[in-house]
């Protein structure tokens, strides 16, 4: 026997580690027959300056891989975190925008996919319900909007532009009553009485215009942390306007929303996480591309599905 | 020669040396098992790490707001203490997130966070395929399994290392328990929970994820909230299982910690008692 017999062998082992070869000397006697059974590991004799060979091999693509981790960990992490590190430069850059951004997607494709508009959520009894908390991102705005508020249709088939008080809403549409969890992407959630009427009775009212696959849902009445006004905007795809449970909600605990909630009417979306509940909508567009997302311009998802 | 599958510069000098006695060795780890167990160390850092910074903005452990600050994090109480008790760091600029800056990307990066926790828990998956196809090709599965007398075992392991640092001490011999398998019992319980945990990490992080598309997964594991809880103690799985991984490898010697770069092993004395005895 050869060397150059034991390297083909031992190229033919790599996958294997229970075929003995007859090259090989093996140690072991006999074999388990249990199916589960530990088998014994073949003692094979290989040439020294093989086994050299091959450990300078996995060596070296091993601590190549280790490279790359830290050349992905910087690519990949957030300025602050590697300055932390100690790695000043600023490692921000388009590419890794674009990069994340791609991720992002492809967990948004998942979640489209999984999206069914016949699949329900739980629904719960009264005593399961908690507390909500009012989650509005900046000040809470100034009741005074109540009284002179409308929602406006846009985008509509008729290709009218339609405005409806609080009032004509509730008289045209049947009241859908739902005890639903909100799932916030910071992690809460809440489980709460809501009332209103379906996204997609409204829908059925005003149909939108035929290229229109998405909604454009505003509140103007919105305000940053520091009380100016900072329009809030949110897209939905009209899949999700259309499931059974999507509402636009006017009523929280059998009592009309107040302002804390988004009065007089807020989108409840219960497939999507928070931040796609609108309060307080005052327009509502039908377009047939993906509308701007507030939150999506601050890096996190589009799509939303929960 | 012709048909030698290695590079002409090895099997040129195989002529001119003489022939040298062979190694015996093992076969202990397959290639595709050594990849994946490297490629968790980054993956499962950036996931805790991510992990952490989401953590951050929905505190799992809350306690009753602080009256001055407004504090109601438990890890952010944790934070304070060490800043207040740990010399040198009672300058430190901000105690509440001391946590966050240490063992996280950091407070206030959610987004950042989220984004890079999905780019991790989908490589995580994709790597959790390539360990069970290692195992399942390499047939490493079967030294993993659990077994009946693994009880007693996992015990006389327990008192090996429990009495070893005083059997040092005394300079008194101290004599490892003999098995015939590849792994004792405490390492097989080990490396059989290990990756059960990152299956319960998939499962747990999918639920709290789509609890609504997935509400029965949710369900499985006690709810929304509960999956949660779920999800963060797995975390600590891996951090309880690393630090005696890391330092036991070390102390087993350089064979052992090679072994999970190069696949073989010159220890082949115990698998040649498995086969005598069996």
């Amino acid at each position: 026997m050869n060397n150059e017999e034991k390297h083909d062998s031992l190229q033919g082992k790599d996958t294997s580690s229970t075929g003995v070869e007859p090259e090989m000397k093996s140690v072991s006697a006999k074999k388990s027959r249990s199916f589960f059974g530990e088998r014994p590991l073949p003692a094979i004799e290989m040439a020294p300056r093989v086994l050299h060979y091959q450990s300078r091999r996995d060596f070296l693509v091993f601590g190549a891989g280790a490279l790359a981790a830290l050349a992905s960990g910087r690519f990949l992490l957030p300025q602050n975190t590697l300055t932390r590190l100690g790695v000043g430069r600023n490692t921000d850059s388009p590419a890794k925008e674009w990069f994340l951004n791609r991720a992002l997607r492809i967990d948004d494709d998942v979640a489209e996919a999984l999206y069914s508009v016949n699949r329900r959520v739980p629904t719960y009894t009264k005593s399961q319900i908690t507390p909500l908390k009012n989650n509005y991102n900046g000040t809470t705005p100034d009741p005074g909007y109540i009284s002179g508020w409308t929602l406006t249709l846009e985008g509509l088939a008729s290709g009218l532009s339609i405005s409806l008080d609080i009032r004509n809403l509730l008289a045209r549409f049947p009241v859908q009553e739902q005890i639903t969890r909100l799932v916030c992407v910071e992690g809460w959630s809440a489980i709460a009485w809501w009332a209103g009427l379906r996204f997609d009775d409204l829908l059925r009212a005003y149909s939108p215009m035929s290229q229109a696959k998405w909604a454009r849902v505003e509140s103007s009445v919105n305000l940053d942390a520091s009380g100016n006004p900072d329009p809030y905007f949110m897209s939905l795809d009209l899949e999700t306007a259309r499931h059974p449970q999507t509402l636009l909600a006017t009523h929280f605990n059998g009592q009309p929303l107040t302002v804390d909630h988004g009065a007089p009417l807020r989108l409840l979306v219960p497939v999507k996480l928070g931040l796609k509940n609108v309060k307080a909508i005052t327009k509502i567009a039908y377009v047939a591309e993906e509308p701007r997302d507030y939150w999506a311009e601050r890096g996190y998802s589009r799509y939303d599905g929960v | 020669m012709t048909n030698s599958t290695l590079p002409d510069c090895e099997a040129n000098s195989t002529s001119t040396l003489p022939e040298q006695p062979g190694v015996l060795v093992v076969r202990k780890h397959h290639l595709l098992v050594r990849c994946s167990h490297w490629l968790n160390v980054p993956i499962l850092l950036g996931l805790v790490l991510s992990g952490i910074s989401i953590y951050w903005a929905s505190p799992i452990y809350q306690d009753k707001p602080d009256p001055t600050t407004g504090n109601f994090d438990v890890a952010a109480d944790i934070g304070i203490w060490i800043c207040a008790h740990v010399p040198g760091l009672h300058h430190y600029s901000s105690p509440p997130d001391w946590i966050y800056n240490h063992m996280s990307l950091g407070p206030g990066m959610l987004a950042l966070g989220l984004r890079l926790h999905w780019f991790c828990a989908y490589l995580f998956m994709l790597n959790g395929l390539v360990y069970v196809a290692g195992l399942v090709i390499g047939g490493g599965w079967r030294a993993l399994l659990p077994r009946r007398t693994d009880l007693l075992d996992a015990l006389r392991m327990l008192r090996y290392y429990l009495g070893f640092p005083f059997a040092k001490l005394a300079r008194r011999q101290w004599l490892h328990p003999r098995f015939n398998t590849k792994y004792n019992a405490l390492q097989r319980a080990a490396y059989f929970s290990v990756p059960v945990a990152g299956l319960l990490s998939v499962a747990t992080g999918w639920a709290i994820h789509k609890p609504m598309q997935l509400h029965w997964l949710a369900a499985l594991f006690g709810g929304y909230n509960a999956a949660r809880v779920w999800h963060f103690w797995l975390m600590w799985v891996y951090i309880f299982f690393l630090v005696p991984h890391v330092i036991l490898v070390f102390a087993d010697g350089w064979d052992t910690l090679r072994s999970m770069i190069v696949g073989w092993s010159t220890r082949v004395g115990r698998s040649g008692i498995i086969a005598n005895e069996q």
